[in-house]
C-alpha cells in the first residue's frame, strides 16, 4: 500500500509543478499521517458509541463501531509483564525491549496465581506449537485444556493449552517454538483475575479502606513511568499479563537505486521495509494527511487546502 | 463460580474439606456478582458507564452487609464456656444478638437480659472520694469496679427468679388457706413476669467487646446466636450471597451509583429505587418459604386445648 500512496502523493504533488518530496520526506510524513489516522479510530470509536446511545446507528453492515473495533484490536497485543526485582511488586509496563512494542493505550492486565505445573522443555516438534517436557506427566498434574503456558524467553510469552498429546507432550495455541530448552509454567487457565488501574489520588485510600482495599481477588495497580505496582503483592509465581494497543510500526518506504529517470525504485525486499498497518480503506485519509504535510513542506497552500477539504469531506461522509 | 461436577460437590475432588462445596448452589460468589454486573449493567449502552471497579465493589459488599443484617436470617452459632470472670468474648465476626442460651445437663436453656446493669468502669478515690491519677494524669483504675467484683464473686443479689435472688430457697407455710413468707419487707404480691426467669442473666457491653453474666455461669457452657455482616473476615473469596437476593444486589449497586452521579435525572433513580425495594420485597417473600407443609405444621397446633 505504501507504494501506492507515495505514487499518488507524487503524482498531485508533480501536477502544475508543485514539487517533489525525496523518500526521507515522504517517510517522515507518512508516519506522521498513520499517527493521526491511529489515534482519530478512538476518537471515531467513541463518536459511534455516542451515535448508537443517540439511536442514530444501526446494526449489521450499518454497525460502523465493529469496524473500528477491528482496526483497533488488529494493534491489540497480549504479553506477559516482567517483574522489577525479587518481589513482583512492581512490573515493566510493556516496551520494545520486554515486550517487543511499546503501548499506546493498556486495556487490561489479569494475573494468575494458580500454578498447576513448570518445568523445562527438552525438544521441540516440526507444528512449532508444541511443548514437549520428557520429564514432565501433563496428565497427572492436572494440566487441562484452557491452561495457560507462560515461555520464559528472550521475550517472555505465553500460550494456551488446545490439546494433551500425551503426558509429555501438549498441543499449544500456534506459536513459534523452536527451541529448546526453554522454562515454562503452567497455571490454571480459570483462576485469571483482572487487575484495575486506579489513579495515584486513590489508590492510598482504598488501601485504607476495608471494603475495597485490594485483594487477591479484587487486584490493582498504578502506573508511574514505566512501571506498574500491583496491590497487593502477588504471590510467589504469579505470571502477569497485559493486553494493549501497541504503536502502529513506523512506515518506511525503501528502495534500492535512482533508476533510468533519476528516480529512486521501489524494493520492499529491503530489511527495514515496512508497509502502512492501517487498512487499505484509509489509503485516501493517508494520502490526504502525507499530501498536507508536503503541501506545508513545500509551501503550497493550495495544497494544504486541497488535501484538508478533500480529508474533511471524507470524514464528513463517514459519519 | 462455574460449575462443578458431582464429585467435586460431594467430596471437594477428593481434597480436603469434603465438605467445602456443600450446599455452595444456594450462594453465588462476590466476584460472580461483580463480574456480572460489570458485564450487564455498566457500559457504554447502559445507564452506568465510566465506573471504576472499586465502587461497583464497595456497594456490593454494602448490600451483603445490609442483607445480613435482617434479610437473610443467616444465624451464625458459637458455643464457648464463660470464664471465671464471668465474661464471654464476642466473635470476631459479631455485629449483634439473636438469642444467648446457657448450656446444661442436655438443655438449652435460653437467658434473659438483664434489665439491670451489672457492670461498670471504676476510680480509684481517695477518702475525700477524689479521683487519684497516675504520672501521666490518667485516672487510676481498679481491676474490677465494686459492682464487677460483687457480680464476679456471687454477692450481687439478682431481681430475677435465680439461684441469686434473695428469697430463692425461702419456705413459705400456709395457715388457714393463706401463704405466708418470711421475707423481711412484706409480702410478694403477684409476680413481676419480666423478671421471672429463673436461668442466669447476661448484659452485653458493646464497647467492650464482652458479654458479661452473673455468678451463676462460672465456667458453665454458653451458646451464642449471632448475625455477622457476611465479609467473612476480609476474605473476599469467601463472601456470597443467596441467589434470591441475587437480583436485589445488583439493583442496590444501580441504585447507590445513580444516586450519587452528578447528573442522572431524578426520575431514573427513583426507578432504580423502586426497583431496588421491590426486589428486596419479593426476596425476603421467596426466603421466608412460606409453603403449604409449614402451613399444616403451624395450623396443627389450632385444635390444641389450652387449659
Amino acid at each position: 500500500m505504501i507504494n501506492d500512496i507515495r505514487n499518488t502523493v507524487l503524482a498531485v504533488l508533480n501536477k502544475n509543478n508543485y514539487g517533489y518530496i525525496s523518500p526521507q520526506d515522504f517517510n517522515l510524513y507518512a508516519q506522521q499521517a498513520q499517527m493521526d489516522l491511529f489515534e482519530d479510530y478512538f476518537y471515531a470509536y467513541n463518536y459511534q458509541v455516542n451515535k448508537e446511545n443517540q439511536r442514530t446507528s444501526g446494526t449489521g453492515y450499518a454497525d460502523i463501531k465493529k469496524g473500528y473495533v477491528e482496526v483497533i484490536d488488529f494493534f491489540s497485543v497480549t504479553k506477559p509483564l516482567i517483574p522489577i526485582g525479587p518481589n513482583y511488586t512492581q512490573y515493566n509496563l510493556p516496551s520494545l525491549a520486554t515486550t517487543g512494542s511499546d503501548y499506546y493505550l493498556i486495556n487490561k492486565i489479569v494475573i494468575n496465581n494458580t500454578l498447576v505445573t513448570s518445568g523445562t522443555t527438552t525438544g521441540t516438534l516440526g507444528g512449532q506449537n508444541k511443548i514437549v517436557d520428557s520429564n514432565a506427566n501433563f496428565t497427572s498434574s492436572g494440566v487441562q485444556v484452557g491452561d495457560i503456558v507462560f515461555v520464559v524467553n528472550l521475550i517472555p510469552f505465553f500460550v494456551t493449552v488446545t490439546n494433551i498429546d500425551s503426558n509429555t507432550q501438549l498441543n499449544v495455541t500456534p506459536s513459534v517454538i523452536n527451541n529448546f530448552p526453554l522454562d515454562y509454567q503452567i497455571y490454571k487457565g480459570s483462576t485469571i483475575k483482572e487487575v484495575e488501574r486506579v489513579e495515584q489520588s486513590k489508590i492510598t485510600l482504598l488501601n485504607m479502606s476495608p471494603l475495597t482495599a485490594p485483594s487477591s481477588m479484587f487486584p490493582a495497580y498504578t502506573s508511574e513511568g514505566n512501571v506498574a505496582t500491583l496491590y497487593p503483592t502477588p504471590t510467589l509465581g504469579t505470571v502477569v499479563t497485559c493486553q494493549y494497543i501497541r504503536y502502529p510500526k513506523v512506515p518506511k518506504w525503501t528502495y534500492v537505486d535512482l533508476g533510468n529517470d533519476n528516480e529512486p525504485v521501489f524494493d520492499q525486499s529491503q530489511p527495514d521495509y515496512q508497509d502502512f498497518e492501517l487498512f487499505p480503506d484509509d489509503a485516501t485519509d493517508l494520502t490526504m494527511k502525507i499530501l498536507q504535510y508536503a503541501g506545508v513542506s513545500i509551501r503550497e497552500a493550495s495544497v494544504v487546502q486541497y488535501a484538508g477539504a478533500k480529508e474533511a469531506a471524507e470524514i464528513n461522509s463517514e459519519k | 463460580m462455574s460449575y462443578i461436577s458431582q464429585y467435586q460437590y460431594y467430596e471437594n475432588g477428593g481434597n480436603a474439606p469434603e465438605d467445602a462445596n456443600w450446599g455452595s448452589y444456594q450462594y453465588v460468589s462476590l466476584q460472580d456478582i461483580v463480574v456480572n454486573y460489570e458485564l450487564m449493567y455498566s457500559g457504554n449502552h447502559s445507564l452506568i458507564n465510566n465506573e471504576e471497579r472499586y465502587k461497583i465493589l464497595f456497594h456490593a459488599k454494602r448490600a451483603i452487609q445490609e442483607l445480613n443484617y435482617d434479610a437473610f436470617k443467616e444465624i451464625k452459632v458459637l458455643q464457648l464456656t464463660v470464664s471465671e470472670e464471668l465474661r464471654f468474648i464476642l466473635p470476631s465476626d459479631y455485629v449483634n444478638w439473636v438469642r444467648i442460651s446457657y448450656y446444661k445437663d442436655g438443655v438449652i436453656r435460653p437467658m434473659v437480659e438483664n434489665i439491670q446493669v451489672n457492670s461498670a468502669r471504676a476510680y480509684l478515690q481517695a477518702n475525700d472520694a477524689r479521683i487519684l491519677f497516675d504520672q501521666n494524669g490518667n485516672a487510676i483504675q481498679p481491676q474490677y469496679s465494686p459492682l464487677d467484683f460483687a457480680r464476679i464473686t456471687g454477692q450481687q443479689p439478682s431481681i430475677y427468679l435465680n439461684s441469686l435472688s434473695p428469697y430463692n430457697g425461702f419456705l413459705g407455710y400456709e395457715y388457714e388457706g393463706c401463704w405466708y413468707f418470711d421475707f423481711a419487707v412484706g409480702a410478694r404480691f403477684g409476680l413481676n413476669t419480666e423478671t421471672a426467669n429463673a436461668n442466669p442473666t447476661f448484659r452485653i457491653d458493646k464497647k467492650a467487646g464482652v458479654i458479661n453474666f452473673d455468678s451463676t455461669m462460672a465456667n458453665e457452657s454458653c451458646i451464642l446466636e449471632y448475625v455477622s455482616d457476611g465479609m467473612e473476615n476480609g476474605d473476599d473469596t469467601q463472601i456470597t450471597v443467596n441467589k434470591l437476593f441475587e437480583e436485589y444486589v445488583y439493583a442496590y449497586i444501580s441504585y447507590q451509583i445513580l444516586g450519587s452521579k452528578l447528573g442522572v435525572q431524578e426520575y431514573i433513580v427513583n426507578r432504580a429505587r423502586k426497583s431496588k425495594s421491590a426486589l428486596l420485597r419479593n426476596a425476603k417473600i421467596r426466603l421466608s418459604n412460606i409453603h403449604p407443609g409449614r402451613l399444616l405444621m403451624n395450623l396443627r397446633g389450632r385444635d390444641k386445648w389450652i387449659k
